[in-house]
């Protein structure tokens, strides 16, 4: 049985990735069982979704948590989430990511791949440059490097049950098979044991959940950020007023002053603010 | 110490007065609400220093006393039947945010069909939602308690809201005596809360926010510690009571004449009386029978139970409602309390008094007689065997 786990943000299609990559395993005659890890369901929250491949009906009901194959759809979360947690030494990493996969080799002794999914969805027109939509074009190269799915069945899938413009995310597939890069990084160590998982235990002294949301920064799910055009803004407080996370403030005179650590990205204010005074940028 | 004639449901109302509760919110529904309306009446009048507030429902209601509770005010309010399931949801609300708040529940039969009788149903059917839940057997038990579920809802290892109940008509609308304590012996008794407080105003936080499985099993783990240190703390409360009132109500399980009994019965509430009463006229024939009240169902003072069952060869446990289960709510958690010891009682399953129906003094002989000769394992339901009765006489 192969272990899969995926890592995204809400609203970048890593739920989507693992569900096609149940139909495409199907396709190919295995027994596939996937499902996703729901928290703070919003948009740029971290998202977490598993998939299993066997030749024989999967017999466990339970999260991956010492997965043979890592799927990282959003390279930003290297650095906020613990994608590598439980990962097999000697297992595979696939990050969506324009850099060099040796680049990549510090987070540890895996074999590691790297698939610039940005720059083919955009090649066919699949999401915006602030948000492009990976997750076919990452499929493509996981069944490139991980062997465990074809393309052929991935494309079919992608035909079958994409929830849009099939005929470019398949095309999109196939240049991510393509284009994927694995990184020359020395002997890679044999499938080891499961690295132990910690789950760090920090429970409130008092037995009630309280917390000022002041202490719950928000800003790790972001992946864009609301700039303003201060000669355009008319200070009419819409951007403050329809901010979900209160993260944008006046100074004395009037004018909004975003509050960067609760800002999650999520562009409510942009599309509210009247003059379109406020644009959204991709995180650097 | 003033002894007033009082109905249970003044009895509640006197009590919370005494307790001095800071807030109270309520929403009417027969027969609890002349509890509230007594309130209302001290605030009124200025004999209560309370918050009054009026909610469009119950679950409001409850809503009201967990923010205020939160805020570390002492609350209180009252229901029943269809008033108590619309809580549901906030029933654990207030215990998982360890609200201590305390609440006069008249037990009431619920509907359909529309019945206004001393039923536990409602009650019972709340009992997997983290509350301390008291029986009251008299107007003085109802007093007494609810000043004693404020000590014990605040104390800072249990800090879990408590119900306490009592059966409609029965004690919600009958007048007894009742040593009604000075406010002076209340106030040494149950100093103003200790507000452990989870929100404090003007300061921004938030209560019960999502938590995912890693943390979730904690909290809840803590919940269930809460209720583990009840009924040690209550014999502590009890000892202090009995000391400032000379009144003591004997713990989760008191018992009557069980010492050499072959067989007990188990009671909850109101029949516990006329149960008593049975119990002496067998013991004059020489017959060795006993009487258990279950004053605490929850959490299920299981040990007690064990000492019962370890000299009682029988034990008959009357359950006031019916959770279409194999046996009655209480002879269940009986039977399980006694599961795998070696000499086990056989424990029998006993309906009565369902929907307000009367626990007559022969109903409790019927009982006595099945548990000592036949006992069933399935449950009687003797309101239907003595309706039988009830026509042959007719
Ligand atoms: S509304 Fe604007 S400022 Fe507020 S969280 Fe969303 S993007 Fe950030
Ligand atoms: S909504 Fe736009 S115009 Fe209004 S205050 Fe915010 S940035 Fe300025």
């Amino acid at each position: 049985m192969i272990e899969v786990r995926f890592h995204g943000r809400g609203g970048q299609g890593a739920v989507v990735a693992s569900e096609l990559l149940a139909h495409a395993a199907f396709r190919d005659g295995k027994f596939p069982q996937s499902f996703p890890f729901f928290g703070v369901e919003r948009r740029g929250a971290p998202v977490t979704a598993y998939a299993r491949i066997d030749d024989r009906p999967v017999d466990v009901r339970t999260s991956v948590t010492a997965p043979d194959i890592v799927v990282v759809l959003d390279a930003g979360l290297l650095r906020r989430v613990p994608v590598t947690a439980g990962l097999r030494a000697g297992g595979l990493l696939l990050v969506n990511s324009p850099r060099r996969p040796e680049e990549l080799a510090g987070l540890g002794p895996f074999r590691i791949a790297a698939v610039d999914a940005a720059r083919i969805a955009l090649r066919h027109g699949l999401g915006s440059v602030t948000l492009p939509i990976v997750n076919t074009a990452v499929l493509g190269a996981f069944a490139r490097v991980s062997g465990v799915v074809s393309l052929d069945a991935v494309r079919a899938a992608i035909e079958s049950f994409s929830p849009a413009r099939q005929v470019e995310n398949a095309a999109a597939a196939s240049d991510g098979y393509t284009d994927v890069v694995t990184a020359e990084v020395g002997p890679i160590p044999e499938l080891g044991p499961a690295s132990p998982r910690t789950v760090p235990l920090v429970l409130p002294e008092d037995p009630v959940a309280s917390r000022s949301s002041e202490t719950l920064p928000t800003a790790d799910w972001r992946s864009l950020t609301p700039v303003i055009d201060l000669g355009r803004c008319t200070r009419c407080n819409f951007c403050w007023k329809f901010c979900p996370d209160n993260a944008i403030e006046f100074d004395a005179a009037g004018w909004p002053v975003l509050r960067g650590e609760f800002c999650k990205g999520c562009g409510i204010c942009a599309a509210e603010c009247p003059p379109r005074a406020i644009a959204m940028r991709a995180e650097a | 110490m003033t002894r007033l004639v009082l109905s249970g449901n003044s009895a509640q109302s006197y009590a919370a007065r005494l307790a001095r509760v800071q807030v109270v919110a309520a929403y009417p529904i027969t027969p609890q609400t002349s509890i509230v309306e007594k309130l209302a009446d001290f605030v009124a009048d200025g004999e209560l220093p309370a918050q009054y507030v009026k909610v469009e429902s119950e679950h409001s209601a409850l809503q009201v006393c967990v923010s205020a509770a939160a805020l570390g005010a002492r609350t209180y309010t009252a229901t029943s039947s269809q008033g108590l399931l619309l809580m549901h949801e906030l029933l654990h609300w207030a215990s998982g945010l360890r609200a201590p708040i305390v609440m006069g529940v008249v037990n009431r039969a619920v509907a359909p069909p529309w019945n206004i009788g001393a039923d536990h149903t409602d009650t019972i059917a709340q009992r997997d939602t983290g509350w301390v839940q008291f029986y009251a057997e008299s107007n003085q038990e109802v007093l007494d308690t609810v000043l004693q579920a404020y000590r014990l809802a605040e104390d800072l290892a249990v800090r879990l809201p408590v119900m306490v109940n009592e059966d409609a008509f029965y004690l919600s609308h009958t007048v007894e005596p009742v040593d009604v304590p000075d406010p002076a012996t209340v106030d040494a008794f149950l100093p103003p809360r200790t507000p452990r407080a989870v929100l404090e105003l003007g300061v921004g936080a938030r209560v019960g926010s999502f938590t995912g499985p890693d943390h979730y099993v904690e909290f809840r783990r803590q919940v269930a510690r809460g209720l583990e240190s009840v009924l040690p703390t209550l014999t502590e409360i009890e000892v202090d009571y009995a000391r400032r009132t000379g009144r003591d109500h004997g713990g989760p399980l008191p018992t009557y004449r069980v010492d050499d009994a072959d067989a007990v019965l188990v009671t909850m509430g109101t029949m516990t009386t006329t149960a008593r009463k049975v119990v002496d006229e067998l013991r004059t024939q020489g017959r060795k029978v006993g009487l258990a009240k279950l004053r605490v169902f929850r959490p299920f003072p299981a040990e007690a139970v064990r000492a019962l069952g370890a000299t009682a060869d029988r034990i008959g446990v009357v359950d006031r409602s019916y959770t279409f289960a194999g046996l009655g709510a209480a002879a269940t958690e009986v039977r399980s309390a006694l599961y795998g010891r070696t000499g086990a009682p056989t424990v029998a399953s006993f309906l009565a008094g369902v929907g307000g129906r009367d626990v007559t003094p022969q109903i409790v002989h019927r009982m006595f007689d099945a548990l000592l000769s036949e006992p069933g394992t399935g449950p009687a339901w003797m309101d239907l065997e003595a309706e039988r009765e009830v026509t042959v006489r007719g």
